[in-house]
């Protein structure tokens, strides 16, 4: 067996495990169903939110919107954050600003976005795109100024101009934190957008119970 | 022969933005370096060697005297003044082609003409066949060797060199070394390179510059009158000459050194 195959199986025997025992404490415990549901009527509960094609359309919904968080993750959390990554002095000054909003999840905000934008759509997209451009600007940042300055000194004898530092340096230097930018951003922003659509009750995965 | 560079009292302190510490680096230092000499550097560890040549590359400013480059003060960094860092400052993300060409590129040459570029330099510096290679493939004297390249290929006027062949085995030493001394000899650049090693400093040099240990002055400036043509190991080796320059060098070199404290 390959690696990979390998721990495909072995998560698939965790996964039977974890269910089997999930089913034998939900038949023996005395507690009321609603307390502890059996996982068959999990699965019947997801088979009828599918059938009136509830699940599917709640999916896209969350997709699109997660979809939406991500595009501007990358047009404007990106660049933003490379632009104040490029001065040391403007770095220093917004780090402590953008480490505070970068490990404040919009799920902290909600109450506050919910009397700001009510109970709709504006909440749960204010929710998800504040959650997932702090980490991509702060990481973009933090990318930059992780960039060895010796290559950015080898340019400069060279005679290469400043957009010329930017794109040869700053920005190959600046990816692998810039992925983990939007790494971190998707994962935050997807549980922000969950917590969203459970509070505000519009259609989205986080409001399918 | 007018001055290529002149270094006229040149003095640099290093500040520790946080805890102010002061370090002297180098004090007094007063140096002309004739257009197309060929001068090696050598000195304690810590005497401001690297602190020099930042200076003339134009990347930190002086603290303290001025320098100039055909008589012009330097202002910042310019592609008039070609650098081989003492650490690895290609960039791990280009392949060694890419590396090289990066001058090239930068001055706009056309494509066919990088090409040609750097079949020329990846064969001086026995790289043949790695060019797709990336950095964190190549040995660290390879990587050296393609930073060397890299410099060569932008063709600056002047060539500031740091230790540019301390981590490269004996024997490709040896073939850069008279590689280096034929470029110089058929292109008269104005060549500055520092090392620790003082075979390499008389081979190389027209002149050979003693640092004082820190902060680094010039202690002495020895003059090594052999002529570059005659300048392979074979030859040079076998001169009395050479042994005897190279023995003065040591001893002025050593007695920093052990001249009690500093760096080295
Ligand atoms: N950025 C810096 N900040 C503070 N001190 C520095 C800095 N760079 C160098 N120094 C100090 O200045 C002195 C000279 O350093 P430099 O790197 O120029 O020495 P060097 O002659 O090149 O040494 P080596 O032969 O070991 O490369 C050293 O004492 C060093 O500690
Ligand atoms: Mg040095």
């Amino acid at each position: 067996m390959t690696p990979h195959r390998e721990a495909v199986v072995s998560w698939v025997v965790v996964l039977a495990a974890a269910v089997a025992a999930w089913g034998l404490a939900a038949a023996t415990l005395p507690l009321p169903e609603y307390y502890l549901p059996p996982p068959t009527a999990v699965l019947a509960a997801l088979g009828d939110l599918v059938a009136k094609g509830i699940l599917p359309t709640y999916v896209a919904e969350s997709l699109r919107r997660m979809l939406l968080a991500a595009l501007l993750g990358l047009a404007v959390g990106v660049p933003a954050g490379l632009l104040l990554g490029m001065s040391r002095r403007v770095a220093d000054f917004f780090y402590p600003l953008l480490n505070f909003f970068q490990s404040v999840s919009g799920i902290a905000w909600l109450p506050l976005l919910l009397v700001w934008f009510g109970f709709g759509e504006r909440t749960i997209l204010v929710a998800v795109n504040y959650t997932v451009l702090f980490p991509v600007i702060f990481n973009a940042l933090l990318g930059v100024r992780s960039v060895p300055p010796i290559y950015v000194n080898a340019l400069r004898t060279l005679g290469a101009p400043r957009w010329r530092i930017v794109r040869d340096v700053l920005v190959p230097g600046a990816l692998p934190s810039i992925a983990t930018g939007m790494r971190l951003g998707l994962a935050y922003g997807w549980r922000a957008l969950i917590a969203a659509e459970m509070l505000v009750g519009a259609h989205g995965l986080g409001s399918a119970s | 022969m007018t001055a290529k560079i002149a270094v006229q009292g040149l003095g640099h302190e290093y500040v520790n933005p946080f805890t102010r510490e002061r370090v002297l680096a180098l004090d007094g230092l007063t140096l002309d370096v004739a257009d197309g000499e060929f001068l090696t550097v050598v000195g304690p560890s810590g005497c401001g060697k690297t602190t020099l040549l930042n200076i003339l590359a134009g990347l930190i400013p002086p603290t303290r005297g001025a320098v100039l480059v055909d008589g012009r003060p330097v202002t910042g960094p310019g592609r008039d003044r070609g650098v081989v860092f003492q650490e690895f400052a290609i960039l791990p993300w280009r392949t060694v082609e890419r590396n090289i060409a990066h001058g090239l590129e930068i001055q706009g040459v056309p494509k066919v003409e990088r090409a040609a570029a750097v079949r020329r330099f990846v064969e001086l510096i026995g790289l043949a066949g790695f060019e797709k290679k990336y950095p964190h493939e190549l040995s660290g004297g390879m990587r050296q060797r393609v930073a060397v390249a890299r410099t060569l290929a932008a063709n600056p006027e002047v060539m500031l060199m740091d230790e540019p062949f301390a981590s490269v085995d004996a024997q490709t030493r040896i073939t850069l070394q008279e590689e280096l001394n034929a470029i110089a000899q058929a292109t008269r650049k104005t060549i500055l390179f520092v090392t620790h090693n003082v075979e390499e400093a008389v081979f190389l040099g027209d002149r050979c510059c003693v640092l004082a240990r820190r902060p680094g002055r010039v202690k002495a400036l020895v003059p090594v009158d052999i002529p570059r043509a005659r300048r392979t190991w074979k030859l040079f080796t076998s001169d009395p000459a050479f042994g005897a320059m190279k023995d003065r060098v040591l001893r002025l070199v050593r007695e920093e050194v052990e001249g009690g404290g500093g760096d080295g």
